[in-house]
């Protein structure tokens, strides 16, 4: 079923915690490629993960901040958050948008922190993609031993650089996912409660968040 | 009239007669179906639309939904992490595969019932050099020798195409996520079909390989429920949609996602 998504979501995820922009390319007519865009990206999280110098448990805080470093340069949260909300992100007011996406980033950072650890020498296999305007969909294979596991980055050009604003494993699109959830607080208890529930739900995996040291070892599966 | 060489071709024809009326549904289904992750429509549309997901039975569904969790956690993963022990990981994999295979049957049934016959003929193909090459159906020779990919196909794929809605998102006991309409052809597929099932009379030989069968596919994908749960806001909700969303793609055939697979 779904089961195989996580680890892969999470791989995706991992990738990323800060919707900034990446140093300003070279303003040039033509588009740039989404795939040679995404492709060093993810060479340069793997090459970080499987460093033998950030290898072994006192590394872990360095592997993890270096990690998040690039993630900043290829994933967009504000535009993830944006979507996240629907129609409700209208009707906020400019701090309460930003107030959100911190809040939804830092979710998503501490939903995902531990499975980075899980990398166990999984193969990224690019397939190929497709640009409607100023969007792309970049889809790949995540190679896990015997297990192919389909997973889409979808990306909007912002200043010449293709950023990814939702994943999408084995068909199921991570920010449509938390959207539904999100609906169904918005509609029973409105706004201030969502956020209430966003605040207790990131304190909750805060605590739960498996600290530095940690096991490495691969998942049994 | 009809030689052996078009034997096939003379058993579509009816086939063809009937789909021809059905087809005006299943291209509005495919529209509704396939929807373009590029779009904001796909973001902004769902919000309101409350049609997309049919849960009359919510309450009910939660009910089922709490005792499937713990049912999980204390009884259902406890055996499977057992049984992992005792199993080695390739061997488990030539339990899902003989079962899988066994149920190729009722994929040809369904991808014909469908109109997919190029389907049909790939999962013919692969249930006979899987029952053979495959011994008996432990390894899926024809994916990794013969280049013949797994094709999903169910009656409760056919009976939507036929234009049957699904009712109601329901959540069944053991079993987890489905709708009206589709347990009620997984229990046709199954009971019916399914050649497994129809080994014994004996309600609980065929409870017990129903167990066992899902024992050891719980035992290839330890601990990724809980890690699921943990990332959710509102499981119920997340499980729901997820199960909705890889539904959608299981059931899309287009070229741009038969690539994928």
């Amino acid at each position: 079923m779904f089961c195989k998504v996580l680890m892969s979501m999470a791989l995706a995820v991992i990738f990323s915690f800060h919707s900034n922009f990446s140093p300003v390319a070279v303003a040039t007519a033509t588009v740039p490629d989404p795939t040679e865009q995404l492709r060093p990206f993810v060479d340069k999280i793997v090459t970080i993960l499987t460093d033998v110098k950030l290898q072994g448990d006192e590394k872990c805080t360095e592997r993890r901040q270096q990690v998040m470093k690039i993630a900043h340069e290829r994933f967009d949260f504000f535009e993830m958050s944006k979507r996240v909300l629907g129609s409700q992100w209208r009707k906020l007011s400019e701090n309460e948008q930003q107030e959100f996406a911190d809040l939804f980033t830092t979710l998503l950072e501490h939903a995902y922190i531990g499975k980075i650890e899980d990398y166990s020498k999984q193969k990224v296999e690019f397939k190929d993609q497709r640009i409607k305007d100023d969007r792309a969909e970049v889809r790949t294979d995540l190679i896990d031993k015997d297990v192919v596991i389909p997973v889409s980055y979808i990306m909007i050009l912002k200043n010449q650089d293709w950023m990814v604003y939702d994943i999408v494993v084995e068909g199921v699109s991570l920010v449509r996912n938390y959207m539904e959830q999100f609906k169904e607080i918005l509609r029973k208890d409105g706004y201030a409660s969502l956020l209430a529930q966003l605040k207790d739900k990131v304190d909750e995996l805060e605590k739960a968040t498996k600290p530095c040291p940690v096991d490495i070892t691969p998942r049994e599966s | 009239m009809c030689s052996k060489r078009n034997l096939t071709t003379c058993l579509f024809i009816p086939l063809f007669v009937c789909f021809s009326i059905i087809v005006p549904v299943v291209q509005v289904h495919a529209d509704e179906s396939h929807p373009d992750f590029l779009s904001d429509d796909f973001y902004e549309k769902g919000l309101e639309s409350e049609e997309y997901i049919l849960d009359r039975l919510e309450p009910i569904n939660r009910a089922v939904f709490a005792f499937n969790d713990k049912a999980y956690l204390w009884v259902l993963e406890p055996l499977a992490k057992t049984y992992s022990y005792v199993v080695p990981f390739d061997l488990r994999i030539c339990v899902y595969n003989f079962f899988r295979n066994l149920e190729e049957p009722v994929r040809f049934i369904n991808t014909l019932l469908q109109g997919r016959f190029s389907d049909a003929g790939d999962v013919l193909v692969r249930f006979a050099i899987n029952s053979t090459l495959g011994i008996y159906g432990l390894a899926d020779a024809a994916d990794r020798v013969f280049a013949h990919p797994p094709v999903e196909a169910t009656l409760g794929e056919t009976l939507e195409l036929w234009g049957v809605g699904d009712g109601s998102y329901l959540v069944v006991p053991l079993y987890g996520s489905s709708t009206i309409r589709d347990f009620a052809g997984t229990m046709v597929d199954g009971l019916a079909i399914t050649p497994y099932y129809s080994w014994s009379e004996d309600l609980s030989v065929i409870g017990g390989t129903y167990i066992g069968k899902e024992t050891n596919k719980i035992s290839m994908h330890l601990g990724e429920y809980e890690d699921f749960k943990k990332v959710f806001f509102d499981p119920y909700i997340g499980f729901r949609n997820a199960y909705f969303q890889y539904r959608r793609k299981l059931r899309d055939h287009t070229a741009e996602n038969a690539e994928i697979d």
